[in-house]
């Protein structure tokens, strides 16, 4: 049998009975943790270099929180924090994790970047991790697998219940253009520019259970929905859907995963001490009830902020005004201040606020960077020295 | 062939010259090998060019004349220090820092095989200096067949990118002792340390000023001209021809000024290397010719059974050595044992640096310097063929090559299949 075919055949008749959504665990409200995905380049031509296995091999000598994972290809690495509870907390992590990553990086004579995309690496000349599960993904998903080679930051924020969770969920839907502009970083994909701010998300969509998730506000409802897709055999659990923002019922928090992996790790805890702010003001004041008609103007808003960052144009779901999103965002922020502070995060609000302003997010510094040095390979240096904390 | 010769040249008169015209024919004899034994055996393109050139070398093939001189001498330099320039702009010092292992396996690998060799060819009743000679030699791994091997395989890793610094590196020190040794043969002042250093103080004074002129010239090119532009490559190859040249002229050694002109252009000038991609067909037409050179010269080695007893013994001891040399400082060096295994193997192919090397015993000696070619020559040629296939082995099997191993009929490369 053909190999290319025989994991759909098994995907359409499944030889055991589906499994049931995990139910939802328990974790402190507006708790944090933040995943990214990392890219390793060599100190040569600043190409995409694999030395997963050796970064994970030197990173599991040294003690640290939260873990350090392979990823899809084995120029990726991906690491996480524990779960934190502020911003401020994240960039401790962080900043513990990035040193460790940079020491691990010159012994291997590589070096770690962030950025959503490598600028110039060619996806063909990728290589998939050698794990079960890269290898079923590769086989079933061809050479979209490869082009996952992509590098996102992903915010998991914690909620009371379930059906608090979907209601999260739902509501920070209206910020994912928000999120995607002020993080955006993948201007350049196979040494072109896009046009876009954020190129990584275009190979996410081509991936047959990406997008939103459906809309319920049940928990209940959720689970005989999820049982329904189960039975179809075309997933098998929650890792298999790639929505903008799932949840993630085994640590009882929602996950959002449209960030481009900044280049700096005091950015990407910026942007998590923003996502915790609009989680203490869903909660706490109630803001707004979300519903299905907010998704018309999803996708519309999603590509907009996609392509044109922080100088996109913002639908409000409910009024159908057209506004600047930087406009948006600086409203946003504004409204959600009071919480920040609360919660410490009024630097991280701060940050971003003057980033919107200035409409400067690290898309605009790639861009800049090869404007006047018109090779992509130093944009990856500078951003490899911007990573370490040196620019 | 001589007879065939004959008639050529009587019959024939090109304006270049009878020579042009084998060397050109032999050339293209072997860019045809080259493709194909890689298209239906999966091997790199380098054995294809030495199979060629060893069975024109064989055949009296009288395009090149041994000892080197002239032309053939220049051209091989010249393919060697655009190699040794490339490989010298991968090492950047500040690794040694964060990393001292990984000059500690160089410098075991190194040590351990000129002792290995020595004491083998001495256990074999080779004469002493001509047993320290092939043991100076026999240090040097060859970056321009790895780098070939990388090209082919297009291979990326750390087993690939530490067998490439780790054979530039023996290359190096190979080039200052051998150096040392023909600077003392020349002046006969053994014995005394300070004298002895005298040579390799000039060799290597002379080669890093050299060397430094050049990484100064190349790093001043580069802030008026793109990394990325044909002239900037073209210009980059002439600045190396004419460092070669004055760096022979003056005493000092060419390889080794290009070699230290590479690397201090990775410290001074941190930014990517853009350039060598741009080198493309010249550079691979310079080196193409580099390894059929090699093994024509040394294909025309005296053959017997005896040899075939010393070189087998030589390039056994050579291979356990750079393997127990990387092996023995691997630990804490961020790499696994079956990596450094594979670094070892990775490192077996010895080829036009060595090559030189032997050339410039013969030309400063004429008792020892026959002697250390009759055995160096074939190890080279031998290990230029089969050096060549254990590195691809070691490559894959390291799982740091691109492609599987095998005919690569159906396995076109980006853009092969556009035609």
């Amino acid at each position: 049998m053909d190999k290319r075919v025989e994991p759909l055949l098994q995907a359409s008749v499944p030889p055991e009975p589906p499994p049931e959504l995990e139910p939802f665990h328990q974790s402190a409200a507006l708790s944090l943790g933040v995943e990214l995905e990392l890219q390793l380049v060599n100190t040569h031509d600043y190409d995409l270099a694999p030395y997963s296995d050796e970064m994970l091999r030197l990173m599991r000598k040294i003690p640290l929180p939260g873990s350090v994972v392979p990823e899809m290809t084995s120029s990726m690495i991906e690491v996480s924090t524990g779960i934190c509870h502020s911003a401020s907390e994240v960039l401790g992590q962080l900043s513990e994790i990035r040193a460790a990553l940079v020491r691990c990086a010159d012994k291997l004579n590589i070096a770690c970047v962030g950025g959503g995309t490598h600028p110039y690496q060619q996806w063909h000349e990728q290589r998939i991790y050698d794990r079960p599960r890269f290898r079923q993904l590769s086989e079933l998903y061809g050479y979209l697998s490869k082009q996952f080679t992509i590098f996102g930051q992903h915010v998991h924020i914690g909620c009371p219940d379930a059906d608090a969770a979907l209601l999260m969920l739902h509501r920070m839907s209206r910020y994912i253009p928000h999120f995607i502009a002020l993080s955006a970083s993948s201007p350049y994909v196979q040494g072109q520019d896009t046009q876009f701010d954020s190129a990584r998300l275009n190979s996410v969509f081509a991936f047959p259970m990406s997008g939103r998730a459906p809309f319920t506000l049940s928990w209940d409802e959720f689970a005989k929905w999820f049982a329904k897709s189960t039975r179809t055999g075309v997933v098998k659990s929650m890792k298999d859907f790639y929505w903008d923002i799932r949840p993630k019922p085994e640590f009882g928090t929602i996950e959002i995963r449209v960030f481009d992996t900044p280049l700096t790790v005091e950015r990407a805890a910026a942007l998590s001490g923003f996502v915790q702010s609009l989680a203490a003001w869903f909660l706490k004041e109630q803001p707004f009830v979300p519903e299905e008609d907010d998704y018309m103007v999803y996708t519309y808003n999603r590509f907009q902020a996609c392509r044109f960052g922080l100088e996109a144009v913002y639908v409000e779901p409910s009024t159908g005004e057209h506004m600047p999103l930087r406009e948006h965002i600086q409203q946003t922020l504004a409204r959600i201040m009071p919480h920040a502070l609360e919660l410490g995060a009024g630097g991280s609000i701060d940050t971003l606020r003057m980033s919107a302003e200035m409409g400067a997010n690290d898309a605009r510094w790639l861009r800049e960077n090869y404007s006047r040095e018109r090779l992509l390979a130093e944009v990856v240096r500078q951003a490899a020295e911007r990573f370490r904390g040196r620019t | 062939m001589d007879e065939v010769m004959a008639i050529w040249a009587e019959w024939l008169k090109p304006s270049a010259g009878l020579p042009t015209v084998q060397w050109s024919l032999l050339l293209a004899l072997a860019a045809a090998a080259g493709h194909l034994l890689q298209r239906y055996t999966g091997l790199p393109k380098v054995v294809g060019y030495s199979i060629i050139g060893t069975l024109a070398g064989l055949a009296g093939f009288s395009g090149a004349v041994w000892p080197l001189q002239g032309v053939a001498l220049f051209l091989l330099e010249l393919g060697v220090s655009v190699v040794l320039f490339e490989a010298g702009g991968r090492i950047p010092l500040r690794w040694f820092r964060h990393n001292p292992m990984v000059l500690l396996q160089s410098v075991l690998e190194s040590v351990l095989t000129a002792i290995a060799v020595y004491y083998v060819l001495r256990y074999l009743d080779v004469r002493q200096s001509v047993a320290q000679a092939v043991a100076l030699i026999a240090m040097a791994a060859s970056p321009a067949v790895l780098s070939r091997v990388i090209i082919d395989t297009r291979a990326a890793g750390p087993v690939t990118e530490r067998a490439m610094v780790l054979s530039t590196l023996s290359t190096f020190y190979a080039l200052t002792m051998v150096a040392a040794m023909v600077g003392m043969l020349h002046k006969g002042q053994e014995g005394e340390l300070q004298r002895s250093l005298y040579p390799v103080g000039v060799v290597l004074g002379i080669s890093i000023v050299v060397g430094a002129i050049l990484a100064l010239f190349l790093r001043s090119a580069l802030r008026v001209m793109s990394p990325t532009s044909e002239n900037t490559s073209i210009l980059f190859i002439a600045l190396i021809a004419a460092g070669t040249a004055l760096a022979a002229h003056f005493g000092g050694s060419a390889p080794l000024a290009a070699l230290l002109a590479g690397l201090l252009l990775k410290q001074l000038h941190p930014r990517p290397w853009a350039w060598p991609r741009q080198l493309g067909t010249a550079a691979s037409l310079l080196t193409m010719l580099m390894f059929v050179l090699v093994s024509v010269v040394a294909a025309k080695a005296d053959w017997n059974p005896a040899v075939a007893g010393l070189v087998a013994a030589l390039v056994l001891a050579r291979g356990i050595a750079k393997i127990c040399g990387i092996s023995l400082a691997n630990w804490g060096s961020g790499t696994s044992w079956k990596q450094a295994l594979w670094t070892g193997c990775a490192m077996s192919p010895m080829s036009s640096v060595a090559l030189l090397l032997v050339s410039q015993f013969v030309t400063a000696s004429m008792t020892l310097g026959p002697r250390v070619a009759s055995i160096a020559l074939p190890a080279i040629l031998l290990m230029e063929i089969l050096g060549a296939m254990i590195a691809t082995f070691a490559i894959y099997r390291a799982g740091e090559s691109l492609k599987p191993w095998g005919p690569q009929d159906t396995q076109l490369m980006a853009g092969e299949a556009r035609g």
